[in-house]
């Protein structure tokens, strides 16, 4: 043992200091302050709050900033993907073309050469645009005739030259016009001459990108120009700007997402608040009550969950029909409400039951409380907190039960648009179009994302055994 | 004079979002054959962490040894390899915790739990074991020990869990059982069959006992030597007598007058120690107990007292209070040796 | 056990009659006529084929035909594959749909305890962080969006490879059924694995891990025999309603993927109104769900011995 250490006598003088006895250290917060205080920590969380209002932005104010209509068919810009404002020029209307042929040149060979060249010299006859292309080369030697065909990559090979448009049946006959779905980008064509029956082994091709060309008449009815428009053929003129591309009719898709947040939305967050408020009643009934009624309550819950789900909900959808004229939104929204109360009921009466046998009711009671105080302040306010966790994770389970039902076709009716009944639509032209579905497709993701991560920061935030953990 | 398990200078911290908590800082103590050592504290004094330290199951992270030495039988056991660290886990040194309904695995067989140390640490077949296992559960006196080893936790009550605990415990003759608040989740009456289990088999298997607490009374029942501790350290230790009847420390003193008693006094009042533990975040820089203590002096609040003897030097009697200072004045609060107010 | 399981059996076929009895009528509520589709039906064919759907009857009538038929275990001929028994198509396509969906929920519960099990260990370093965001992925996404998108992926792999390397539609090799299982197990796999993580993470702190820890096993041995049992226990519980969760997706999985199951089928009927084909597939797969369930409720009883001898 050491020696202790030399201390002064005023080492030993008595401490000037307070006993300070029960200090509190923490401000006093609220259930709800502190809740509030813990999920603005939970940055995932903060940033999915964010999201979901900047959704229900998107969905509420946006039809009003971006004024186009859902369900306007744009059939010159079918399945356009995202694109920039786009530009058409006026062309005057469509007139047949003849083409050329030379005359002073032979139509059929007088000698069947072992191998006929390649055109040369192939370029359009006149500026490309989506009207028509119209091509011209120079004769071949020895040529019977030429086929045309177009690609949309360059090609490689003799075999990889893409559509056969078709070609000229002599060799004189140098032109050729394709006005096959023209759409504004890039096309290979290529020219192969022909000994009249047979293809030669060498091909010559060309480069052309079609300008977007629309008629003075076609502006006008598309309201794109007044009728009494300075613009002459030859000028250029805006077209209806889709940013997120347009569907296989040619809707707009950015406007058809707005709509259709409207319906998924609607569906998603509605049917979880009644059945969530239906929950809360029945489940609060019966656990209040309690005994034989509450037994059979329970029984009846416990039967309506062991049903499966997605099997009555498109059970539902078809025993209520859709009619003509009708969206369905209806019939989904109560077959949801039908089947989705029970997880709330049971969950609401296992709270109550539990809130009940706490000591805090039962001080409260020797206190002389009364029924409808202890209901409202202190049985709802703790069960407030697990009700609207349940209620943001129904959210996305309302987002996945409307999508899925579109999908398969048995939810919103079309031309209503939802999410899931675009994806429903846009799967079909996924591998050409893969915009079509991922648009919609990322919608929902995100918002199911959203909303659970939501959930998950609410529940955090809500869990009083937190509150001692920091 | 070596001891059998040996401390020196223990020092945990935790890392918390909040900073560091040192929960134990400095810790000594030794343990001799055969004696009950108890360390008695109240809550949060960090006793528990301090015995689970020497295990090495406290979680780690977030705590980490920082530390100190201990030797059990002259070898370190202090921050060994899991793979090290288990031929002395479960074999040298048991243990058994504060609630056996939580700690005994809810989905294996009590007899196979107990089997399960035999059959790790002795490498014996699953049969004998398991017939092992019996056996430690009628030396635990738990009644039809055949039926009960092929029993689950939640089919056994409270007090019948913790005899099967200190069966397992037991399996390979530890040298040491540490009990870590072994009675504070049961019955009084059960309370008292556990504690005579434990004395009765100490003195059949020849072991010594570390038992945490915050119960005098179990102290006074069980205990040889005494270490209390406060806010991470350990402020007075000694023999029983020496701690009950000859407090050198204020706060030893201020929980015997804060433990009720049958003997004396009819009339005399419980007096409860007032205010709370220091933050251990930031320990204070002088003793921890200043802040609480009617006696503190200037010296208390800038320098941390060391282990003084009571008494002469070769004392094992220490407290950690500036009062057992030579220089000190005296007072009646604790028992100052060869000073005029002893006792 | 027993008296549980006869009461969870009875509880099903209360659930089944119910299920079969609401198909029922909901196939008759239906505004118009199932007949009413075909162009071109003369009066004679159409009395004709009310006689032979029995759609000429009364209600009740038709009802109990029904429940009789259906208790025989014969649904009746399909309205639009002409001389197909439900039955036929049913024994047809459902192994394909239970190939599907066996995979696809072994994948997901293989997957989601191994990776729930991880992300437990690396709790909150980067493997952790990496599998818990690719999870919350898993949940947030349709399965339809991932059998599309699984779908577009393989064929742009295969392009890009310029040979096959998996098909990217259709059934017959295991070939056929590893992306589809895959897609279709993956929000099952997210789900689970979230659930093991936090399953695992409850049980490390449980203090018989501390006992075990304190008893001188091995990390190994604890985490296999103490920590993993104990922590799987909960994943299994949520099999049940997974298993149909699993069995629905099947529904677009196999559309996506062009997969002949009886899910596909399903589907098509309902789009088509196909009455004799919606109702005996609904009561066929009601039926299955209901039996899964009791069927993962009783499995969860041997394995958790809390139930099993308590109930």
């Amino acid at each position: 043992m050491k020696a202790p250490p030399t201390l002064s006598a005023e080492d030993f003088e008595p401490a000037q200091h307070d006993i300070h006895v029960e200090q509190i250290s923490r401000p006093s917060l609220s259930y709800w302050e502190d809740a509030w205080r813990r999920l603005k920590q939970n940055r995932r969380a903060l940033i999915s709050l964010y999201i979901i209002v900047a959704l229900a932005a998107f969905t509420l104010i946006g039809p009003l900033l971006w004024r186009v209509d859902p369900s306007l068919q744009d059939l010159n810009q079918i399945s356009q993907p995202p694109s920039m404002p786009k530009e058409a020029t006026l062309v005057a209307p469509y007139k047949r073309w003849s083409g050329v042929t030379i005359n002073d040149f032979p139509a059929y060979p007088d000698d069947y050469l072992d191998l006929i060249p390649a055109p040369i010299g192939l370029r359009p006859a006149m500026p490309p645009t989506t009207q028509a292309v119209r091509l011209v080369w120079d004769p071949v030697k020895g040529a019977g005739g030429y086929n045309v065909y177009r690609n949309t990559r360059r090609p490689e090979t003799i075999n990889d030259l893409g559509l056969p448009l078709g070609g000229t049946m002599a060799g004189n006959e140098v032109s050729f016009q394709d006005r096959l779905n023209l759409e504004q980008r890039t096309y290979y064509y290529s020219v192969i001459s022909t000994d009249g029956y047979d293809e030669s082994s060498t091909y010559t091709t060309i480069e052309v990108t079609p300008l977007l060309a629309m008629t003075r008449q076609d502006a006008i009815s598309r309201g794109l120009i007044p009728e009494d428009s300075p613009l002459d053929i030859g000028d250029t003129l805006q077209i209806e700007f889709h940013p997120l591309g347009t569907d296989y009719l040619g809707r707009d898709m950015l406007a058809r997402l707005m709509e259709g947040a409207r319906v998924s939305l609607f569906i998603g967050i509605c049917a979880p608040v009644l059945f969530v408020i239906f929950g809360i009643l029945y489940g609060g009934f019966s656990g209040y009550f309690g005994g034989r009624l509450d037994q059979l309550l329970m029984r009846f819950a416990d039967f309506v969950v062991a049903l499966p789900f997605l099997l009555f909900m498109i059970l539902f959808k078809i025993a209520f029909g859709i009619g003509p004229g009708e969206s369905g939104i209806l019939p989904m929204l109560i077959a949801l409400v039908l089947l989705g109360w029970p997880a709330t009921a049971r969950l609401v009466r296992g709270q109550v039951l539990q809130i009940r046998e706490q000591g805090y009711i039962q001080a409260a009671r020797l206190l002389g409380a009364g029924n409808g105080y202890l209901v409202m302040r202190h049985i709802i306010p703790n069960t407030m907190g697990v009700i609207l966790v349940t209620l943001t994770f129904a959210v996305p389970s309302a987002i996945f039960t409307e999508a899925f039902l579109s999908f398969i076709g048995m939810g919103v009716a079309p031309p209503t648009p939802s999410w899931g009944s675009m994806c429903n639509e846009g799967v079909k032209t996924m591998l050409s179009h893969p915009h079509e579905l991922i648009f919609p497709a990322a919608f929902i993701s995100i918002t199911v994302l959203a909303f659970n991560l939501l959930g998950d920061g609410l529940t955090e935030a809500l869990d009083s055994r937190m509150r001692s953990r920091e | 004079m070596s001891h059998l398990l040996e401390v020196n200078d223990l020092a945990v911290e935790f890392a918390t979002y909040g900073g560091n908590v040192k929960a134990v800082r400095s810790v000594s103590f030794h343990v001799d054959e055969g004696e009950t050592l108890a360390i008695v504290g109240e809550s949060g004094c960090g006793k528990s962490v301090t015995v689970q330290s020497l295990m090495g199951i406290i979680p780690m992270p977030p705590g980490k040894i920082t530390g100190g030495s201990a030797r059990l039988k002259d070898k370190e056991i202090l921050g060994l390899p899991p793979r090290e660290a288990n031929r002395f886990r479960g074999v040298e040194i048991g243990m058994i915790f504060q609630d056996p309904m939580t700690s005994l695995n809810p989905t294996m067989t009590i007899g196979d739990q107990i089997a399960e140390t035999l059959r790790v640490h002795r490498g014996i077949s699953r049969q004998t074991a398991f017939k092992r296992a019996i056996e430690l559960l009628e030396k635990t006196r738990i009644p039809e020990a055949q039926k009960r080893a092929r029993q689950y936790p939640f089919e056994f009550s409270g007090g019948m869990l913790q005899r099967a605990m200190i069966a397992q415990s037991l399996a390979c003759n530890p040298s040491i059982l540490i009990a870590d608040e072994p009675t504070t989740a049961l019955d009084v009456t059960i309370q008292a069959q556990i504690l005579e289990l434990m004395m009765e088999l100490q003195r059949t298997e020849n072991m010594s006992i570390i038992l945490i607490t915050h119960d005098l009374a179990i102290v006074a029942r069980m205990a040889t030597r005494v270490a209390v501790m406060y806010a991470g350290q350990i402020v007075e230790t000694g023999t029983v007598d020496e701690i009950f009847y000859q407090s050198a420390h204020p706060y030893t003193a201020g929980l015997r007058q804060a433990m009720p008693s049958n003997v004396g006094d009819k009339n005399k009042q419980l007096t409860p120690i007032l205010g709370s533990p220091p933050d251990l975040f930031d320990p204070p820089k002088g003793c921890g107990y200043c802040a609480r203590c009617p006696q503190a002096m200037n010296v208390c609040l800038s320098r941390l007292p060391p282990a003084m003897a009571v008494g002469d030097n070769d004392s094992e009697h220490t407290a950690r209070c500036w009062l057992q200072h030579p220089d000190a004045p005296d007072t009646q609060a604790v028992y100052q040796p060869g000073k005029q107010h002893a006792g | 056990m027993l008296v549980y399981t006869l009461k969870r059996l009875l509880a099903g076929v209360i659930t089944v009659w119910f299920i079969a009895t609401a198909t029922f009528f909901a196939m008759h509520s239906v505004p118009g006529d199932p007949l009413m589709n075909d162009k071109a039906v003369t009066e004679e064919i159409r009395a004709n084929l009310e006689r032979k759907y029995g759609l000429d009857r009364p209600l009740h009538e038709q009802y109990f035909v029904f429940m009789g038929n259906m208790l025989k275990g014969d649904f009746g001929i399909s309205f639009t594959q002409q001389n197909r028994q439900v039955n036929d198509i049913i024994r047809d396509h459902f192994p394909v749909s239970a190939t599907l969906g066996v995979l696809a929920i072994t994948f997901a519960a293989l997957g989601g305890i191994l990776w729930g099990a991880l992300t437990a260990i690396y709790r909150n370093r980067l493997p952790d962080i990496i599998i818990m965001f690719l999870v919350i992925l898993g949940i947030s996404v349709p399965s339809f969006v991932f059998a599309a998108l699984g779908q577009l992926a393989l064929v742009n792999l295969n392009s890009l490879l310029g040979y096959s390397l998996l098909p990217v539609a259709g059934w017959g090799t295991i070939w056929h059924m590893l992306v589809p299982s895959l897609v279709l197990g993956l929000g099952t796999m997210a789900l689970l694995t979230r659930l093991m993580r936090s399953s695992m993470l409850e049980v490390v702190n449980e203090d018989y891990i501390k006992t075990a820890r304190a008893k001188g096993l091995s990390p190994m041995r604890i985490f296999f025999r103490h920590q993993l049992r104990n922590a799987i226990l909960p994943v299994i519980t949520v099999l049940g309603p997974q298993i149909a969760a699993i069995t629905t997706g099947g529904f677009v999985v196999e559309l996506v993927f062009a997969i002949p199951g009886l899910g596909r089928y399903f589907v098509q009927a309902v789009q088509q109104l196909d009455y004799t084909v919606i109702m005996g597939t609904t009561v066929f797969y009601g039926a299955f769900l209901v039996l899964m369930v009791i069927l993962v409720d009783i499995l969860y009883g041997f394995i958790d011995p809390r139930v099993r001898i308590e109930s």
